[in-house]
């Protein structure tokens, strides 16, 4: 990574401009922001996973001083449209569940809110919500995915008649026909490969909570209408849907998601019903209303994803020559009543990346998406494919193991060579250099060196191991991918504003959640312009000064918006080099002038020059003599889309020690190597993937949220949904192999989204390579000491 | 109702709280430093609300307003009273020791006491000194990194 010439700021490890801040208390989360009079809310939320609702009585805790009203979903079922509603509902045959934001005639999940308290202390709302009586009749809860797809099983969504929300087969083409010829060749691959490995891989129900819970907080005016405050990745989506589904005219509707928000991870990026009903409450009550999750409500509601069984099959020859998969999915999607994803998204994309970046000759991927009575599924890092590529890792190893060969060879002999290349799920892989990182990180790992240790130590009856994994990430989402999946653009979207004293603002519609967009566009501009990210700011978030964005999702920061900041940046130095020649009597373009140290430069005689701040000054604030056909003015709003969906890839491998008497494990050794095309800011990075690989050892080995056999939620507090502290996690030791991106201007990749799927099954597999003198294949997580010493006894007894 | 005195950062709030009110709302609600942070169902685990009582960290959400009467508190707006970041929240903004910021508060509180009771620490005895704080984001590199980073320079300036 280059260090800083001159004020090319890209590259640059720069401190964020985003810490002082944070650093000195001083940030604004949604929970911070104080209207004067505003009511505080809590939710009344279901007892049980699956019960008809008899009644509700209010009437005890509606005597509470200081209530100012109580909602139940028989009252509101009238005022507010039921979703789905098409800005919420992506453009995949589905069957969408019907659902109010408070629940209508029954519950579906344990924690779905049942009633609103809304009150002027929060303490006394808090009372009140104990105090309303709800009156079940206990019905059987669904809550295994197999046993919910049989005939006999009761339904959840009755309209619907099954439980099955989705289901596709994703090779084979677009016929049932074609897909059952391409089913059969599959099948005769396999009945004559030499080896065939298949097994059930089955991944439990975690994902990435932020440590913000969600907030909202609302105001209401009658003639302005509705402002919120949103923990959100998605304000723009955010503000539509709130629009839509409370018969607000748009125009009405401002939706703020501040710029500090405590995280998000995907977990943000929905839409969720109890907004629609707190932003009803402040209409209804002309008053600001305020909701703050707790993390109670959060564990039992929200960042549960991963939760499928993949029933993988892979075929080679003895060469290690990759012949053909086959995978039936089928994930567990909770009740799938949340806005834009319903769930089952996320096992879809997650089936669509299941190849990975091998290549395939032949597959047959089919996927089947089963309603339960538990939490829907939400986005959780790594969106979709954590299970999948957990599947694909392990049963890769497995098959090495079983034709002699290191995982590593073989990994590496299947690895796509050339790109571009289409995957055999249709997934586009526009650029990069696969081989690079693999044979960067194997440099890094040094195999033969390992493999003596690792003989060394079985003498002293040490069991060490070593496991890789890769996985090809989507860089931001094209429109062609996101219009189907989500019904939302995926372009990006800025408005770049230069003022009369040459200093920037940068308006973006994404919401980021701790990514540093701040700085990284900052440097960008300072890059593009000559000038110090000092004299740059952005705003994010503020549907009512932003242009339209997607949401902060998927890694559009590195890939579509800050290409949309550079492409405005350069349409405006365009503008500005028009008017300098035009003053300066020179018969010259942008090509012929410098953006530098706060000058334009003619290259042609360097003391034909302008201050920056000048020349714009002169553009905005002098708007006479200009050049034939322009106007006065800097200010340009680009949006930018790929030609081409776009990745980038990375790989891990790690190093652990088993201990025989216990199953525990201990992680020696993390090494990576990357592809993130070209850097914006080191700092930002590194930071980026620190966070995503302990995500994923975090979901790997301690996360899980667990349900009793009647569908309480038993882990809906931080000492029973553990997440990995500082002494739980080992130290990282990432390496970069890049490939600029070709498609975008500044050559960067939008990163870290997808990076913790490589690390379950990297880490498990070195925990099986550590075990390989037992013959101990896991294929099941989480990996917990306990499953690995149960394999050891078995495998020794 | 239980009427408190409770000295935040050299300003003293005497102010008439529920029994019940816990000192963490006491910092958010009524003294109106929003730094620090609620994380978890006040069960003490996630570590974002912690505070110095009398010098000393503890988590504000596991304590009542009230049994901070006369006890002096210190808020992460109170580490840099002048606007001269500590040597601690420098290393943090050097080494990049923070991405969303929400648990940074109890990080910094908790390390700037750590590092009056153990000047040398190990990187294991900082990881073991940081459990009882979570973070999401940055996978806790950063922040070893950036409490390693005030170490080295105590120690450097020592010798």
């Amino acid at each position: 990574m280059s260090q800083r010439k001159n004020d090319d700021w890209m590259g640059t490890p720069l401190p964020r401009k985003e810490d002082r801040r944070l650093l000195t208390g001083k940030g604004k989360y949604v929970s911070d922001i104080v209207i004067p009079g505003a009511l505080h809310a809590v939710f009344v939320r279901s007892e049980y996973a699956h019960a008809k609702i008899l009644s509700i009585d209010t009437s005890e805790a509606e005597e509470l001083a200081g209530i100012e009203r109580i909602y139940t979903g028989d009252q509101i079922k009238h005022l507010i449209k039921s979703m789905p509603q098409p800005i919420v509902q992506p453009a995949l045959p589905a069957h969408y569940p019907t659902f109010w934001p408070l629940a209508v005639d029954k519950v579906t999940f344990h924690g779905e809110p049942v009633a609103l308290v809304v009150a002027r202390d929060k303490y006394v709302a808090e009372d009140a919500a104990e105090l309303v009586f709800v009156d079940y009749e206990e019905l059987k809860p669904v809550l295994d995915p197999e046993e919910a797809l049989k005939p006999e099983s009761a339904i959840i969504h009755e309209k619907d008649g099954t439980n099955e929300i989705f289901s596709m087969t994703f090779t084979g083409g677009d016929t049932e026909a074609s897909q059952a010829e391409n089913a059969a060749e599959v099948e005769k691959i396999f009945q004559n490969a030499p080896i065939v490995v298949k097994d059930r891989f089955k991944t439990h129900r975690t994902g990435v909570t932020p440590m913000e819970p969600r907030a909202i907080l609302c105001d209401w005016d009658d003639s302005d209408g509705l402002l919120a405050y949103i923990t959100t990745q998605r304000p723009h989506i955010d503000r539509l849907a709130l629009s839509d589904i409370l018969d607000i005219s748009a125009e009405k509707v401002q939706v703020i998601a501040p710029r500090d928000q405590g995280g998000g991870f995907g977990v943000k990026a929905p839409f969720y019903r109890e907004n629609i009903i707190i932003a009803h409450a402040a209409r209804d009550l002309k008053q600001p209303v305020r909701w703050v999750e707790s993390r109670y409500e959060s564990l039992m509601n929200v960042g549960q994803e991963r939760d499928q069984i993949n029933d993988m099959e892979i075929a080679a020859d003895l060469e290690g020559n990759m012949l053909a998969l086959r995978n039936f999915g089928l994930a567990d999607n909770g009740v799938g009543t949340t806005g834009v994803y319903w769930g089952f998204v996320m096992p879809f994309l997650g089936a669509i990346e299941l190849p990975n970046g091998y290549k395939w000759p032949k597959a047959d991927i089919r996927l089947k998406v089963a309603t339960t009575n538990k939490a829907c599924l939400t986005p959780s890092r790594a969106f979709g494919h954590f299970p999948t590529r957990f599947a694909i890792e392990r049963c890769i190893d497995m098959v090495a193991h079983k034709i002699g060969m290191e995982p590593s060879t073989f990994r590496r002999k299947n690895l796509v060579a050339d790109l571009p290349y289409t995957s055999i799920t249709n997934e586009y892989f526009d650029s990069g250099d696969f081989l690079k990182v693999w044979d960067t990180l194997m440099e890094k790992a040094n195999l033969p060196d390992f493999r003596v240790q690792q003989k060394n130590a079985l003498s002293e009856k040490k069991y060490i191991g070593i496991g890789f994994g890769c996985g090809v990430e989507l860089s931001g989402v094209a429109s062609e991918l996101f219009v189907p999946m989500e019904n939302q653009p995926g372009y990006g979207a800025a408005t770049v504003r230069l003022d009369p004293r040459g200093k920037v603002q940068v308006f973006g519609g994404d919401a980021p959640g701790g990514q540093g967009h701040e700085t990284t566009t900052a440097q960008v501009v300072a890059s593009e312009f000559g000038i110090s990210p000092e004299d740059v700011i952005i705003t994010t978030g503020n549907t009512g000064s932003t242009p339209f964005g997607s949401g902060s999702v998927g890694a559009r920061m590195g890939s579509y918006f800050i290409s949309a900041v550079a492409e405005a940046c350069r349409e405006l130095k365009t503008k500005i080099a028009k008017f300098l020649a035009h003053d300066l009597q020179l018969e010259a373009s942008v090509e012929h002038f410098e953006f530098k140290n706060g000058e334009v430069v003619y290259l042609g005689d360097d003391s034909q020059r302008s201050s920056f701040m000048s020349i714009v000054e002169r553009i905005i604030m002098f708007p006479i003599n200009m050049p034939e056909g322009e106007t006065g003015g800097l200010d340009a709003t680009t949006f930018f889309e790929a030609a081409k969906p776009m990745i980038c890839f990375n790989a891990d491998c790690c190093v652990v020690e088993v201990s025989l008497e216990t199953g525990d494990f201990k992680i020696l050794k993390w090494i990576t190597a990357e592809d993130v095309g070209n850097v914006i800011n080191p700092l930002i990075v590194n930071g980026q993937m620190h966070g995503a690989i302990v995500q994923g050892i975090s979901n790997t080995v301690f996360e899980e949220f667990v349900y009793d056999e009647q569908g309480q939620q038993l882990t809906a507090d931080f000492e029973h949904y553990k997440m990995a502290n500082a002494a739980d996690v080992p130290n990282i030791d990432l390496n970069y192999a890049t490939t600029p991106c070709p498609h975008t201007p500044l050559g960067t990749r939008g990163i870290g989204e997808g990076r913790p799927s490589s690390v379950p099954g990297a880490l498990t597999n070195a925990v099986c390579d550590a075990l390989k003198p037992f013959g101990i294949e896991i294929t099941t997580l989480p990996l917990r000491p306990d499953a690995i010493w149960q394999k050891i006894q078995d495998a020794t007894q | 109702m239980a009427k408190v005195a409770i000295d935040i950062n050299g300003r003293l709030f005497q102010e008439e709280v529920p029994e019940r009110m816990l000192l963490v709302d006491f910092i958010r609600e009524r003294a109106h430093l929003t730094g620090t942070h609620i994380g978890c169902t006040y069960e003490g685990v996630c570590g974002a609300c912690t505070v110095h009582l009398d010098g000393e960290a503890v988590k504000s959400c596991m304590l009542l307003a009230a049994q901070a009467d006369e006890h002096k508190i210190t808020t992460v707006e109170g580490l840099a009273p002048d606007g001269e970041l500590t040597p601690l929240q420098e290393a943090f903004k050097s080494e990049h020791g923070l991405q969303c910021g929400f648990c940074t508060a109890g990080i910094l509180m908790n390390m700037t006491d750590f590092l009056k009771r153990y000047p040398n620490p190990s990187e294991q005895e900082i990881r073991e000194g940081l459990i009882g704080n979570l973070c999401r984001c940055t996978g806790y590199v950063h922040i070893i990194n950036a409490v390693r980073k005030v170490v080295q320079e105590n120690q450097s300036r020592k010798t």
